[in-house]
C-alpha cells in the first residue's frame, strides 16, 4: 500500500519518506534538541542565589555547655564552646523536621551540655540535636559549691516595631535546605513548622543591627499555629522585639500579620 | 490500522520518532544537571534535589507545551503532520518526567518529616483561602493525574473500549491539565521571580500555545449552513485525489474527495482518532488518514480487509456545477454511488 509519488505526503507505516519532507524534518528534529538544551542552560544558569546557609559536616560533632532556655522555641545561650563565644545564642532542632521541645522542657533554664551538628548562615546558628538520650544532657554541678549557677539572660527590650520580611523555618533557612526559603519551598517549611522546628523572621530591614529574629507570640510563648497561612512570603507584621543575649526575639501580634 | 493489538506497532518513523525525542530529554537533563553549575558559584550550590525538581519540572513544562502546540500547527502547515505521527508517545513520555520531578518533591519537601509523605503533601498548606501562598501542589498533582490517565489509555484496546467520543472527552482534558500546570508554576517557583529565563518560557509558552490554537481555529471556521444540502463549491476547486472539508455546523464536518473523475463525501473524523480525514489523500484508490495513515475506501466508508474500521458516508448531488452535500449522515460503511463528475 505505498505509492512512491505522494506529492510529498507522509504516511507514518509507510518506511519512504518524500524527500523535502525528510530534511524538512531532519531540521525540526534538530531544532528541537538544540533548542531544549538551549532552553535548560538559560534556565539552569538563572537560577537563584540560594544563600550561603550549610550543615557544617566540616567541623565534626560540636559539644557546647549552655544555660537552655525551652520558650518560645528551644534555644541554647553558650557558657562554655570551643567554638563559639560565652553568651552566644544558638538554636535548637532536632533530626529532619522535628523540633527538640520534648527533650528541652524538662531542662528549661538548667545548665546543658548539647552536641550535634552546626547550621550557619550568616550570625544565626542552629544546633541540630543528636538524636537519643546523649544529644541533650544536664550539665554535671559545678565543682566549686559557692559559684552562683548561670542563668537565662535579662530580655532587654527594643520596643514596638512593625517589619517586612518572610517567616521562614530557622533550619531550612540555616542551610538545611539550598534555598530553604521562599514561596515554593512553602509546604516543607511549614511541615518543620509543625514539626516542631523554631521559625525566624527573615527583615528587609535591620533593628539594633541584626535583620535575623526568632519569632515569638506576644506572650513570649510559642506561636507556630497561627503564622501557617504567612509563611514563606512578603509580610508586614508588629509586635515587640527584645534582645535576649545576642539573640532578638520578635514578639509578634499574629492579628497584624499582612501579605504584600 | 490494527485487525490484533499489540502494545506497540514499531516502525521506522516510530524509532526515529522516539529517538529524536529521547535525545531532546536527555540533552535537556544532562545541561541543567551538569553542564549550567559548571557557570554559577559552585560555592553556593542548590540542593541536587531541587535542581532536579527544577529540571524535571521544566522540563515537563516545555514537553507539554510542545505537544499541544503540534495539532495546530500541522493545521497550519502540512509539514508538521509527522510530528502527530507518534504523538502519544511524546505524551506518555512527558508523563514519565512529570512524575519524576513530582517524585523529586515527595522525597525532599515531604521527607523527613514526622508526617508521613502523602499526608504531608496534602496537609501541610491548606492556605486555600489567599492567591499568594495558595497551596499550588494541588495544580500539579490534577495535572499528573491527567498526564497519568492519558498514558494508561494511549493505546488504541481503550480507544475502542471506551468508544472513541469518551476517550476523545477523557483526552480533552490535556487542556485543563495545561492551564493546571500554567497556574502550578505561576502560584509557585514564578513567585521566587528572580529566574528571567524561566519567567520569559513560561509565559512565552502559554502564549504559543494559546495563540496557535486560536489561529488555527480561525482558518477553519468554515460558513454554516442551515438548508438539509450545503453548499460544497465547484468540482473543479477540489484538486484530484484531495479532498474539500465543508463544514455542517457544531462539530460535525464532512470531506469531500475527488479521484477518477468522481466525488465522494465521508466524515472528516478518522475512526482511529479522529485525525482530519479531509487533509489526507487518496493513495492507493483509498483515502488516507494524514495522522496515522489508517484508510478507507471513498465509496463505502470502509477499510479494506483485513481491516475493519468504518466511517459514515454522505450523499451528494449536482445543482448545476455546484456540488451539494445532504447534512444527515448515512450510518458508518453505507455504500453511496459515487457522483460522477461531468
Ligand atoms: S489514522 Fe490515526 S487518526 Fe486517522
Amino acid at each position: 500500500m505505498s505509492d512512491p509519488d505522494r506529492g510529498g505526503f507522509f504516511i507514518g507505516w509507510s518506511n519512504k519518506l518524500p524527500d523535502r519532507l525528510g530534511l524538512f524534518l531532519v531540521q525540526a528534529a534538530a531544532v528541537l534538541v538544540a533548542g531544549l538544551a538551549g532552553a535548560a542552560f538559560a534556565i539552569g544558569v538563572t537560577q537563584n542565589d540560594p544563600g550561603d546557609g550549610a550543615f557544617r559536616f566540616d567541623l565534626g560533632r560540636q559539644t557546647i555547655t549552655g544555660v537552655l532556655q525551652a520558650e518560645p522555641y528551644p534555644v541554647l545561650h553558650v557558657t562554655e564552646s570551643e567554638r563559639y563565644p560565652a553568651g552566644h545564642a544558638i538554636m535548637l532542632s532536632g533530626q529532619g523536621k522535628r523540633g527538640v521541645q520534648d527533650r528541652a522542657a524538662p531542662l528549661d533554664g538548667q545548665l546543658v551540655v548539647a552536641s550535634g551538628v552546626i547550621l550557619t548562615r550568616g550570625p544565626l546558628d542552629m544546633l541540630q540535636v543528636r538524636g537519643g538520650d546523649q544529644g541533650l544532657i544536664a550539665a554535671e554541678a559545678a565543682p566549686d559549691a559557692n559559684a552562683v549557677p548561670p542563668g537565662v539572660p535579662v530580655p532587654v527590650p527594643l520596643g514596638r516595631w512593625r517589619l517586612t520580611g518572610e517567616i521562614c523555618d530557622g533550619k531550612c533557612y540555616a542551610g538545611a535546605m539550598r534555598p530553604g526559603q521562599g514561596l515554593s519551598h512553602r509546604a516543607c517549611a511549614n511541615l518543620c513548622l509543625t514539626g516542631g522546628v523554631p521559625p525566624v523572621f527573615v527583615a528587609t530591614d535591620t533593628v539594633d543591627g541584626q535583620a535575623f529574629f526568632l519569632i515569638a507570640g506576644p506572650d513570649g510563648g510559642p506561636v507556630t499555629d497561627r503564622i501557617l497561612d504567612h509563611t514563606a512570603m512578603l509580610v508586614e507584621v508588629e509586635g515587640q522585639i527584645e534582645r535576649r543575649g545576642d539573640l532578638l526575639v520578635f514578639r509578634i501580634d499574629p492579628a497584624t500579620l499582612e501579605v504584600l | 490500522m490494527s485487525v490484533l493489538y499489540t502494545p506497540v506497532q514499531w516502525n521506522r518513523n516510530k524509532f526515529l520518532y522516539d529517538g529524536v525525542l529521547l535525545a531532546g530529554v536527555v540533552a535537556y537533563i544532562l545541561v541543567f544537571l551538569q553542564v549550567a553549575p559548571l557557570f554559577v558559584d559552585a560555592t553556593r550550590p542548590v540542593d541536587g534535589a531541587i535542581l532536579r525538581m527544577r529540571a524535571f519540572g521544566t522540563c515537563a513544562f516545555l514537553m507539554l507545551t510542545l505537544i499541544l502546540c503540534i495539532g495546530p500547527l500541522a493545521r497550519l502547515d502540512r509539514r508538521f503532520l509527522p510530528l502527530l505521527y507518534n504523538r502519544r508517545h511524546f505524551g506518555v513520555l512527558t508523563c514519565v518526567v512529570a512524575a519524576t520531578h513530582a517524585l523529586q518533591v515527595l522525597g525532599w519537601y515531604y521527607a523527613f518529616s514526622p508526617t508521613p509523605r502523602l499526608e504531608a503533601l496534602l496537609s501541610a498548606n491548606t492556605s486555600f483561602g489567599q492567591v499568594l501562598g495558595f497551596p499550588f501542589e494541588v495544580f500539579g498533582i490534577f495535572a499528573l493525574l491527567v498526564l497519568t490517565l492519558m498514558a494508561v489509555t494511549s493505546h488504541d484496546f481503550w480507544l475502542s473500549f471506551l468508544t472513541a467520543p469518551v476517550w476523545k472527552a477523557l483526552h480533552l482534558l490535556v487542556y485543563p491539565a495545561y492551564a493546571a500546570v500554567v497556574a502550578h508554576m505561576a502560584l509557585g517557583y514564578l513567585q521566587d521571580a528572580k529566574n528571567p529565563a524561566f519567567a520569559l518560557l513560561a509565559g512565552g509558552g502559554a502564549l504559543t500555545v494559546a495563540g496557535l490554537h486560536l489561529a488555527a481555529r480561525r482558518r477553519d471556521r468554515a460558513a454554516r449552513g442551515a438548508a438539509d444540502w450545503v453548499t460544497v463549491g465547484r468540482p473543479a476547486e477540489i484538486a484530484d485525489g484531495r479532498a474539500r472539508i465543508v463544514s455542517l455546523g457544531g462539530d460535525e464536518r464532512v470531506a469531500v474527495f475527488r479521484y477518477d473523475g468522481r466525488l465522494s463525501a465521508v466524515s472528516n473524523a478518522c475512526a482511529h482518532q479522529n485525525g482530519p480525514l479531509g487533509e489526507g489523500r487518496i493513495v492507493d484508490g483509498c483515502i488516507t488518514c494524514p495522522w496515522h495513515g489508517f484508510q478507507y475506501r471513498p465509496a463505502d466508508g470502509c477499510s479494506p480487509a483485513p481491516f475493519t474500521e468504518r466511517i459514515p458516508t454522505y450523499r451528494l448531488k449536482l445543482d448545476g456545477d455546484t456540488v451539494l452535500v445532504h447534512r444527515t449522515a448515512n450510518p458508518p460503511g453505507t455504500p453511496v454511488e459515487p457522483l460522477a463528475i461531468p
